[in-house]
């Protein structure tokens, strides 16, 4: 064991008793949530206040739906920036794909995916799920057909001017969704105060913008996590 | 909920040993994955108690005995940052051994071809 090696040791000793000692001080959870805070409030009042029984979706595209136009945007840049590394390769044949057993196996495996991907992203208000989530299993669709397939089968199928159409889209219907309010007078972003009907609390059709800026930030994030997969998986255009 | 923190701080530590000691960039990736991972189970821990039921409003179950929502939310928008720096992390790994032939941060510079 280097010197080197024995100091960081010894730091993260150090370090971590002072995290236990700050954490054993934190309050209890029980205890935070009765004080009449912010947890409390959305407790009591998110289904009146947003149409949404998900009170996780409610609290990400409602109460804090601003910053997660910041998050859609943070997805954005990733991608931009891995597409900017990679800027200069050239398209070059990755691979054959795997045998046809593989491939039979994904043809059917492929409805069932989308199936899956589009129930997470639709019923995101009413029970565990969302966007992101849906949008990651979309992206995963794609990741598949490049692995099982070869990138070229997937390039075919879902070209890039697709993939950056519907993320461009995602963010332009959610920034679009936002802008209703602007138009009633009402905050940005906001959503039952900005007209949006309430629905049948609890069935797919409520919670006002909810689920449509769950398919937007769905569109995004699958869209954009299967360009930044695609342009890594590209091979050195000089080897 | 102390052994819950006890293996955050496990988790932290091992990822942070890891960023600072590892001399291969796919493994210091990997340690700065570790520590996110030990981030958001801090999250997780601090949203949760003895008994407590998802926050979803559902007939029988009582506002009292839902965790807290709001560090579930932003546990999802430190998953979301996560996935977006850790693929730039791993796309300029890969533009770093393409050209220097190695993912080993003390052997670059030495093999000019």
């Amino acid at each position: 064991m280097t010197l080197g090696k024995t100091a960081t040791l010894a730091f993260l000793v150090i370090l971590a008793v002072l995290l236990f000692s700050a954490m054993g001080a934190l309050p209890e959870t029980t205890d935070r949530m009765e004080a009449g805070g912010p947890t409390w409030h959305i407790l009591r009042s998110a289904v009146p206040d947003t149409g949404a029984v998900n009170l996780v979706t409610a609290v990400l595209f409602d109460y804090r739906a601003f910053d997660t136009l910041g998050e859609a945007t943070v997805i954005f840049t990733a991608v931009a920036g891995v597409v900017l590394v990679f800027a200069r390769e050239a398209m070059v044949l990755s691979g054959k794909g795997l045998s046809p057993l593989a491939k039979k196996s994904m043809d059917i495996l492929t409805p069932f995916i989308a199936l899956l991907g589009f129930y997470v992203i639709l019923f995101g208000h009413i029970s565990p799920g969302g966007g992101f989530q849906g949008g990651v299993i979309l992206a995963s669709w794609a990741i598949l057909v490049v692995l099982i397939y070869g990138i070229r089968t997937e390039e075919d199928v879902l070209t890039g001017f697709v993939k950056m159409f519907l993320e461009s889209a995602g963010a332009l219907l959610f920034v679009a969704l936002g802008a209703v309010a602007l138009i009633g007078g009402r905050e940005f972003l906001s959503n039952l105060a900005a007209g949006f009907s309430p629905g049948d609390v609890g069935s797919v059709i409520s919670a006002g913008s909810i689920p449509l800026l769950n398919v937007a930030i769905g569109l995004k994030v699958a869209s954009g996590l299967a360009m930044m997969f695609v342009t890594m998986s590209k091979k050195d255009g000089d080897s | 909920m102390q052994a819950a923190y006890l293996a955050v701080i496990y988790l932290f530590c091992l990822g942070l040993y890891c960023v600072v000691t590892e001399k291969n960039l796919i493994k210091i990736a990997m340690g700065f994955v570790i520590m996110e991972a030990g981030v958001l189970l801090f999250l997780v821990c601090l949203a949760s108690f003895p008994d407590g039921v998802p926050p979803i409003v559902l007939e029988g179950v009582t506002s009292s005995s839902m965790v807290d929502p709001i560090p579930h939310a932003l546990s999802l928008t430190a998953i979301v940052i996560g996935a977006g720096t850790t693929g730039y992390m791993l796309s300029l790994i890969i533009r770093l051994y393409r050209q220097a032939g190695t993912v080993r941060i003390d052997r670059m510079g030495r093999t000019e071809q």
